[in-house]
């Protein structure tokens, strides 16, 4: 009884495992078919051959060198950003005795409910007004100012069950504020930390709507702009390339993922996100 | 300790780089499209003061009523779903997994990784009907179900559920890696002390865990919620809006009323209305929360 | 030579909403700071003598457009920039910029906002340029090409049509493309099932009765992209109600719930109860159409010349060379819209920012009307609706069958939602949706459009 028992639940298990892994799966074979492929045989079927052309189409037609270079600066520059802000403001909010912390808090969590698109047209008669357009820096600047309520919010969650008599320790000891953020906050908040960076940085490497509406110069566009390489004016999608390109795009992602990946689960579960 | 943490040097330093950028880039323009939703046309096009007339004329918008019944049904459905198989998910690998957790962990987290365009085609190609039938139909006329074959992303009456199972899909593993880190600082001996006591399945889920991990299911909630109301981009990929405007939000419509009407105006409106939907809705969901 | 008589027909068809469009041209709405910027600037070309040597000014221009570089309308545009800079003006630099075609109005409406449109850049025929005329932000093509005098460097027909679109006596966009719609079949289908080409919407009834009979699908559409679905109600209504039908609507002559229209929209929503379209056409995109008629899934598809794309590419036309064949919209009643009158459009066209304008762009603009005819020819073979003087020799059958349709046509007229304002354009396209799911009936449609029409003529 009990053998057959722990049998269905493997099974089940088991499924969940195919049911969650199969879209990569499926996006390498869909990456290695060409176009008539796609009406002439149902979409889950494997791949006829190895159409390599996709993925030199996607690296030369879709610029990914120089668009992989462009994300990846914007990216890392406003992660860093957004890792120091978070965590210095979170503390400082929940940790710090001032008179308007609780509201700053509040005001900081309220960008989450922002609609991106509300957001355009005064963000870039900003830019415009600044000269940053078509800048990487004014990039950067949007993704690190919608970076930070989620990531302040998730700090302040762990933050929140930080034990405050090591921080009273601290001080015994002489530190000042800067010396135990520094030595004693964040070697801790660690794990809250890499939450924050992979979250985000999926968020940002899949941005396409504010590259493409604030950058004009393709030497400076970025990794999703490429895919827009393969549709045409009519509507036609030449998926074969898109799904290579695709598959380009993610895999930084998977590899970071991979390293980070025990860090990740271990930061949401060291309360992350605790009430 | 007091003296340190209320260094008014260092909280400056701490929050105001952040404020300043945040305010400018974020609040500022929110503050702009509240001006915005005065004026009619698109600044540049046909702009001018109209005072309340946006606000008025969102009472009588179809189009309006309809889009925030499509969001609606999807906020309840895909917070509830996105929550709760997260949690389900997070209680199986807790209690029946035994090897494999760390790989596991790491696969069902995959999806979250993915490109909506790419998702999105995924899931079309497997609700695809013609010229292939996709997966689904394929399963279901396979085994022998084939009246239950059927157009699921062409027809209003199933296009929002079908989405909906999309979104739960990709975000379900993410939520389920954050309950089993809370699952995981639960103590085993409070469980099993809950098994002595005679509390197993249902009673020890409903008695012992689920109160002690409240508070995340609350953070997830409010996480989910404010994602749901926002619906745009897994719509946009999978269902462009349609058939008809069956699949078409909040955020679609206000997209299409400001670029491709001209409204920028009363798109800004939407956008208030979006924005308010997701401050009143956090607020009733933080009400649940019980205060230590 | 057919094209000048064609020029004047279609001139004929239009003049109407040309009538109707000339009302609103002064009242520009836009920022009064905007406009006195606009028209200092759109002066300064008036004492330039055009006609001798290009004064090779220093000039960078921004284009920005929604076709990649090495591709169908990109290959030429930097062609012809490459050109220009090497072989004329070596102080000429261009930045050339690529938006998806979906987001095209919103990074225009963004950069309108803000005053700063491109020098040139794609757009949308019709209602959304109609507002860019509307608020001052264009330039005056026919004045400034006139002035250059290269204004016969464009091929009338497409003149008289885009002149038609946006209802105005003067032209505002250089075209980049003419092409013809129709209905495009696949020849071992029709054999199979014993078809021949339908002459006649009766006939062409009967072909579709006769596929369906042998068990093939007999006609496909995008129903996802809702543009190609609604091309075949505007096939159906031109040929029972005359070539300006749509035109007559947008203007408020005739009602969209009038009968014939209803009577349009209702066959469409009958072909797909009849499964002419095979199962939950919603769901099929423009690519997938494009493939299953070469592929053979389907043996009629509607769309437009750039179709030949697809077919010359072996990768997606296992048809081959002589598979796939194409009919013009068969007629109903010779009388009321003839076998002559074709489907055109000048695809996606280019406009000119009226406050970047000024006298390098001009001498750009001259080079570019002059050389962009016989580029096109020479990169792609096809017309943009420019003149052109070379010949290719080795042109392939499918290129060669698209120009010999656009050298019959008498007679052009413009899809669906040609003149409709943009949210018109999208109820009818979104609701055509569900008129081939049949939640809507015919009438049902037509008067979701009247509604829209109503409250925005109000």
């Amino acid at each position: 009884m009990k053998k057959v028992k722990s049998g269905i639940r493997g099974v089940i298990i088991f499924l969940l495992c195919v049911i969650e892994v199969y879209p990569l799966f499926w996006m390498l074979t869909a990456s290695f078919k060409q176009q008539s492929e796609w009406t002439e045989k149902p979409a889950y079927a494997l791949n006829d051959g190895f159409y390599v052309e996709n993925y030199i189409d996607a690296w030369t037609r879709g610029h990914m060198a120089t668009f992989f270079k462009n994300s990846l600066i914007c990216t890392v520059v406003a992660l860093v950003f957004i890792v120091v802000f978070a965590t210095t403001v979170g503390f400082a909010v929940t940790k710090m005795n001032w008179k308007w912390k609780k509201a700053v808090g509040r005001y900081f969590t309220m960008g989450i409910m922002v609609p991106v698109a509300t957001a355009l047209i005064p963000l870039f008669q900003i830019y415009s007004k600044m000269n940053l357009l078509n800048t990487r820096t004014c990039l950067i600047i949007t993704y690190i100012a919608f970076g930070l309520s989620l990531s302040v919010f998730l700090v302040q969650g762990y933050l929140r069950s930080f034990p405050d008599d090591i921080m009273e320790a601290a001080v015994i000891d002489g530190c000042g504020i800067y010396r135990m953020m520094w030595h004693i906050v964040v070697p801790l908040m660690k794990n809250a930390i890499v939450t924050v960076l992979v979250l985000q940085f999926f968020f940002k490497w899949n941005d396409l709507l504010f590259s493409m509406t604030f950058i004009s110069d393709s030497s400076l566009k970025t990794i999703q702009t490429g895919l827009l390489y393969f549709q045409d004016e009519f509507g036609g999608k030449n998926w074969g390339a898109i799904f290579a390109s695709v598959s380009m795009s993610v895999l930084p992602m998977l590899v970071l993922y991979t390293i980070l990946n025990r860090k990740v689960i271990e930061g949401m579960t060291a309360g992350a996100v605790k009430g | 300790m007091k003296r340190v943490l209320a260094n008014k040097k260092a909280i400056a330093l701490f929050v105001l780089p952040a404020f300043v950028i945040y305010t400018v880039f974020v609040m500022l323009p929110v503050v702009w499209s509240l001006y915005y939703s005065l004026y009619s046309g698109s600044p540049g096009l046909d702009w001018e003061f109209v005072g309340i007339d946006n606000y008025i004329s969102l009472f009588s918008d179809k189009n309006f009523l309809r889009a925030l019944t499509v969001n609606c049904k999807y906020i309840i459905v895909v917070t509830t779903g996105q929550v709760g198989l997260g949690l389900v998910l997070a209680l199986m690998f807790k209690f029946w997994l035994k090897r494999c957790k760390t790989i596991i962990r790491t696969l069902v987290f995959f999806p979250v990784v993915l490109p909506t365009v790419a998702v999105g085609q995924l899931f079309s190609k497997i609700y695809e009907i013609q010229p292939n039938y996709g997966l689904l139909n394929s399963f279901l006329d396979s085994i022998g179900l084939s009246n239950l074959v059927q157009p699921w992303i062409g027809q209003e009456s199933t296009a929002l559920w079908a989405l909906c199972v999309m979104d739960i899909w990709v975000a379900m593993g993410f939520y389920s890696v954050i309950y089993y880190g809370a699952l995981l600082d639960i103590p085993d001996d409070v469980i099993e002390a809950a098994k002595i006591d005679g509390c197993s399945g249902w009673s020890l889920f409903r008695r012992i865990l689920l109160p002690l991990l409240r508070p995340i299911v609350i953070t997830c909630l409010v996480f989910s919620f404010s994602g749901t109301v926002k619906m745009f981009e897994s719509a946009l990929a999978l269902t462009n809006g349609g058939p008809g405007g069956a699949t078409k939000s909040l955020s679609m419509y206000m997209y299409d009323v400001s670029f491709t009407y001209n409204k920028v105006g009363y798109g800004s409106v939407i956008a208030i209305v979006i924005f308010l939907i997701c401050v009143g809705g956090s607020m009733l969901i933080n009400r649940f929360d019980v205060k230590e | 030579m057919k094209r000048k008589a064609l020029a004047a027909l279609l001139a004929g068809i239009m003049a109407a909403s040309m009538l109707a469009g000339c009302g609103s041209n002064k009242e520009a709405s836009s920022g009064s700071d905007t406009k006195t910027e606009n028209t200092d600037t759109a002066g300064s070309t008036d004492d330039v003598d055009f006609s001798g040597e290009d004064p090779q000014l220093e000039k960078k221009i921004k284009i920005l457009t929604i076709w990649a570089e090495d591709n169908d309308n990109g290959i030429i545009l930097n062609k012809i920039c490459e050109d220009y800079k090497n072989n004329v003006n070596p102080n000429f630099d261009w930045e050339y910029e690529m938006v998806s075609s979906d987001n095209l109005q919103q990074k225009i409406a963004t950069l309108t906002a803000s005053n700063d449109l491109p020098d040139i850049f794609a757009y949308e025929a019709g209602a959304p340029l109609k507002k860019l005329i509307d608020a001052d932000k264009l330039v005056n093509i026919s004045e400034e090409l006139e002035k250059i005098g290269v204004m016969d460097k464009l091929d009338e027909s497409a003149v008289t049509l885009m002149k038609g679109l946006s209802g105005t006596d003067d032209l505002y966009d250089l075209p980049l493309g003419l092409n013809v719609e129709g209905f495009w079949y696949n020849k071992a289908l029709f054999e199979q099932a014993g078809c021949e080409v339908p002459a006649t919407w009766d006939e062409f009834e009967e072909v579709l009765e006769k596929l369906s009979a042998a068990g093939i699908q007999p006609i496909t559409t995008g129903g996802a992209d809702k543009w190609p679905a609604t091309r075949l109600i505007n096939a159906y209504a031109v040929r029972t109600m005359g070539n300006d039908v749509m035109t007559k609507t947008a203007n408020g002559e005739l009602d969209y719930t009038d009968e014939g229209l209803v009577a349009a929209a209702d066959k469409i929503s009958e072909w797909a109860e009849k499964g002419y379209f095979g199962e939950g056409v919603t769901t099929v995109d423009t690519g997938t159409a494009d493939t299953m008629l070469t592929t053979g899934k389907a043996a009629i598809l509607y769309t437009g010349s750039w179709y030949t794309q697809v077919l010359t590419d072996e990768s997606q036309n296992p048809a081959g060379e002589d598979g796939i064949g194409f009919f013009n919209i068969p007629v109903a009643d010779e009388s009321v819209s003839s076998a002559t009158s074709y489907s055109m459009n000048c695809g996606n066209i280019l406009a000119l920012d009226k406050s970047k304008y000024d006298e390098g762009t001009a001498w750009f603009l001259k080079y570019f009307c002059e050389n962009i005819g016989n580029v096109a020819m020479e990169e792609l073979g096809s017309i943009k609706g420019y003149t052109y003087d070379v010949s290719v020799d080795d042109m392939d059958p499918y290129t060669k069958l698209v120009l010999d349709e656009l050298d019959k046509a008498t007679e052009g007229f413009a899809w669906w939602e040609a003149k409709m304002d943009s949210e018109t354009s999208k109820v009818a396209q979104d609701n055509v949706q569900t008129l081939l799911n049949g939640d809507m009936t015919g009438e049902e449609y037509m008067q979701s459009i009247q509604d829209v029409y109503d409250m925005n003529s109000k």
